[in-house]
């Protein structure tokens, strides 16, 4: 008979093998970076453009821009955009973030030198026809309004609000009349200057063509859409003066709630410790915040902590949704969580635990080549190397429960954190 | 072509194995062929609520995740209409810790009052999270009622309502769980990197002594025919007014369900899909239009969906829908439009091979169908279809008298 109650040994997994990009750059001096990986003929390529919100001097202008490069160009029209790629069986993607517009391409290798000629002119010659334009910003403006009846989407707008200030690109202000006043040359005018070669970088992922280097210089190589380079400007943080914000949103029968703080950055010596910081207070399944809140008290389904890194910011965040009911004993059970990691400290058991845990995510960040491609951009975009993943490893490794108890006497400090509760 | 490995325990459990030697990782899948539809209308959503249960732990291992944390690994559960899938990913080193969890949560589940009523109430959180506190978060029950007046697909895996959650005993609990989870009523599933005859070996050893226990499930009450178009309008506070017609279509092992699906991707898999061009780019009637069938295992449902532009009116925005489906049923669709659809699912296909979680789940589906073998002959099924086939079967499936049509309104 095996004895059922002994765990099989566990080993420590092999660390993870982190692949560094094989670095090009095309004849007109942009920036290629190659990550071979993976056993499937398929190519995912990233065409990457310094054009994000921060760059914008109107509500929507980057995000519209990018979307509007789907909609048609000087040698294909929107439909016949749609109808190659499908033919194709290819996805393209258009994604807007802070920082960063991204036109995103993913095919079997084969397909690549029938797709290649077309994303070349959506992204050089991207017409922005005014009739495009309307029917997409109507359907954003439906979408936009759906999205506002969720308490949780308002919740996280107003913490990005309270966290800074209502003038600053990382706080969530779109509002409805801001579908009204966007124009189509506000769209083209962003698209011109910041959608150029100098203000472009490429990642090409996957078991990639040997060809391919020549097929990017070919298409993307030349002269043509040459452009500067666009400077950041900069802005201040105005964090509000008010802890505690409510947003009213009639007949909610939940309660959105979320809690949060400005966090260092990315590339702070203190930054690595606090990610296993955040993970025991809310980062995992068996984090303080689900053991006691949702496993212990039944209040809600799901209660997580994260640390937002954004380039010239960071913050943490707290996120629940629960009834009215639990609202008030919810907040109040967060703030015990954080005052218990600053009082006491974590046992060898639960650093085991969670150390062990995210070293198998670790694994995971770069299992397959498409986590590869995230994990290498997750350090790329923020202008580091893969040390800054080594130095995890290390941090992970070695990190010590009064660490730990440091850290959350420096940062989980109740007076600096705001909360905001939206629902009814 | 997936080349897996079958065996069968002598207690009756199937084990699948697929080695992909190119991650570190191995997923061990779970599926327990028991889904909402099993449930006893008076307590429905119990196959869900068992899929919080599975995590209370058992009596050798009280912490399920703290144990499998320990090991690296990660889980997840979901449950649908037809089956519960339970599956983990664990580095290959320790692969044996996730033998060891699964095996005990199969042999027998710690219950207590105290836990069930915790988990209880995080589902009833659940509930209105998903069902009660989001916009459109109620059209999936809505439409159930209306399409099915007979089989289980009623209702969902959350539940019909909270009462039936809110009621469940301790006693009602233990008897679904000897009643379903049992070796002879699952499939276990390891993807990644693994060494078959080893894996074989931890099966024998963790999930062979579980006993057989001679799981029979009742025969389901199947749908009668539909004869008469339905129709029901409810209106709510949301953005955009939605309408969705619902037809009943062939289970999931007939022929007639590929050739739906793939009227389906004409119709609207894709930017360049009739719908999205013509109806959403052109017309402007609508801001958001599918169609897609709903995948169920028994006789399941085609559904158009779409949210209506400012200012469009439900009868136009049917009639620019029927307009369409009777194109479908009038015109065959041309060589280049099918190579379209087919080249894409070729390509769908080779992108999902590159997730050893991914073989994993869909190794399960089949196997609850019938038999996971079906994997590998999805291709040729529908490379077989041709356009006379969507033409018939587009004539058949929409008829007014076998759509249900759901309304519904925006407040204003």
């Amino acid at each position: 008979m095996i004895d059922r109650t002994i765990q099989p040994t566990i080993t420590e997994a092999a660390k993870p093998v982190i692949l560094v990009p094989e670095a090009i750059q095309l004849d007109n001096e942009l920036p290629v970076h190659i990550l071979n990986a993976g056993t499937q003929e398929v190519t995912r390529l990233d065409f990457i453009f310094d054009a994000g919100l921060w760059h914008e001097s109107k509500p929507l202008q980057s995000a519209f821009a990018n979307a509007m490069m789907q909609e048609g160009s000087e040698r294909y029209s929107g439909a016949q955009i749609a109808e190659i790629m499908d033919f194709r069986g290819a996805y393209i993607q258009f994604v807007i973030d802070h920082h960063f517009g991204t036109i995103s391409l993913i095919s079997l290798n084969k397909h690549l030198p029938h797709l290649l000629p077309v994303v070349e002119d959506l992204i050089k010659h991207s017409s922005f026809e005014e009739h495009e334009f309307e029917t997409m910003m109507n359907r954003r403006k439906q979408r936009f309004l759906l999205e506002n009846k969720k308490v949780k989407v308002l919740c996280q707008k107003k913490i990005s609000e309270a966290l800074f200030g209502n003038q600053h690109p990382y706080s969530q202000k779109v509002s409805k009349e801001d579908f009204q006043a966007i124009r189509r040359d506000d769209l083209y005018n962003f698209y011109t200057k910041f959608y150029r070669s100098g203000n472009c970088r490429i990642l090409a992922t996957g078991n990639t063509d040997p060809q391919l280097a020549n097929m990017l210089n070919q298409h993307f190589g030349s002269d043509d859409w040459q452009g500067e380079r666009m400077v950041r400007p900069e802005f201040t943080i105005q964090a509000s003066d008010k802890k505690v914000h409510q947003v009213k949103k009639k007949d909610a029968i939940q309660s959105a709630i979320r809690i949060g703080r400005l966090m260092v950055k990315k590339d702070h010596p203190d930054f690595h410790s606090l990610q296993v910081l955040t993970t025991i207070l809310g980062g995992y399944f068996s984090s303080r915040l689900m053991a006691n809140i949702r496993e212990e008290k039944g209040y809600t389904y799901g209660i997580g902590s994260s640390i937002m890194s954004l380039n010239e910011a960071g913050y943490l965040v707290i996120a629940t949704e629960t009834d009215q009911a639990y609202v008030k004993d919810t907040i109040a059970e967060v703030f015990i969580e954080l005052k218990r990691l600053r009082e006491e400290p974590v046992s060898a058991k639960e650093l085991k635990r969670v150390r062990q845990y995210l070293l198998g995510e670790f694994i995971r960040d770069f299992d397959g080549p498409f986590a590869q491609a995230q994990s290498f951009r997750s350090v790329a975009d923020f202008g580091l190397d893969h040390r800054f993943h080594e130095q995890y490893y290390q941090t992970l490794m070695s990190i010590t429960p009064e660490k730990l108890q440091a850290l959350a006497r420096q940062y989980f400090v109740e007076s600096e954190f705001h909360t905001v509760i939206a629902g009814a | 072509m997936i080349k897996f490995q079958r065996y069968q325990l002598e207690n009756g459990l199937q084990l699948l194995i697929y080695p992909d030697y190119s991650t570190p990782m191995v997923a061990l899948d779970v599926c327990y062929h028991i889904g909402a539809k099993n449930e006893n209308p008076n307590r429905t959503g119990f196959a869900h609520l068992f899929e919080h249960l599975m995590f209370g732990g058992t009596k050798n291992i009280p912490d399920y995740d703290e144990a499998l944390q320990h090991a690296g690994g990660e889980n997840n559960a979901y449950t649908t209409n037809d089956l519960t899938n339970y599956y983990l990913t664990i580095p290959k080193e320790n692969l044996e810790t996730g033998f060891w969890l699964e095996s005990d949560r199969m042999l027998e589940l710690d219950f207590s009052e105290e836990k069930l009523n915790i988990q209880k109430n995080v589902v009833i959180e659940e509930f209105k999270q998903r069902n009660l506190n989001q916009p459109y978060g109620d059209v999936w029950p809505l439409l159930r009622e209306l399409a099915y007046k007979v089989h289980p697909y009623q209702w969902q895996t959350i539940g019909k309502e909270i009462s039936h959650i809110a009621d469940a005993s301790l006693e009602e609990v233990k008897d679904f769980f000897f009643r379903f989870y049992a070796p002879d009523n699952a499939a276990l599933i390891l993807s990644g990197h693994v060494d078959p005859d080893a894996c074989l070996q931890l099966a024998e050893k963790w999930f062979g002594s579980i006993p057989n226990r001679k799981v029979s499930k009742a025969p389901l009450p199947q749908e009668p025919t539909q004869t008469e178009f339905r129709e029901k309008t409810v209106e709510r506070d949301v953005p955009d007014t939605a309408l969705y017609l619902a037809f009943h279509m062939p289970d999931r092992r007939q022929y007639e369900y590929y050739v739906c699906d793939l009227i389906s991707d004409v119709l609207s898999n894709g930017n360049s899909s009739r719908l999205y061009q013509r109806l959403i780019k052109e017309q402007k009637l609508f801001v958001e239009l599918d169609a897609y069938v709903s995948g169920d295992h028994d006789p399941g449902l085609f559904i158009v969906s779409g949210k209506l532009a400012d200012g469009v009116s439900i009868d136009t925005a049917k009639s620019a829908i029927w307009k369409e489906l009777k194109i479908m049923q009038t015109e065959l669709v041309s060589t280049v439009e099918l190579e379209k659809i087919k080249n894409k699912l070729e390509a769908n296909l080779v992108y999902s091979q590159m997730s050893y979680l991914n073989i994993a789940q869909e190794l399960a589906n089949f196997e609850n169908i019938d038999r996971a073998e079906r994997i590998n002959e999805q291709v040729d099924l529908y490379r077989s279809v041709n356009s006379a086939d969507l033409m018939r079967q587009a004539q058949q499936l929409f008829q007014e008298p076998n759509c249900s049509q759901l309304n519904y309104l925006a407040k204003k």
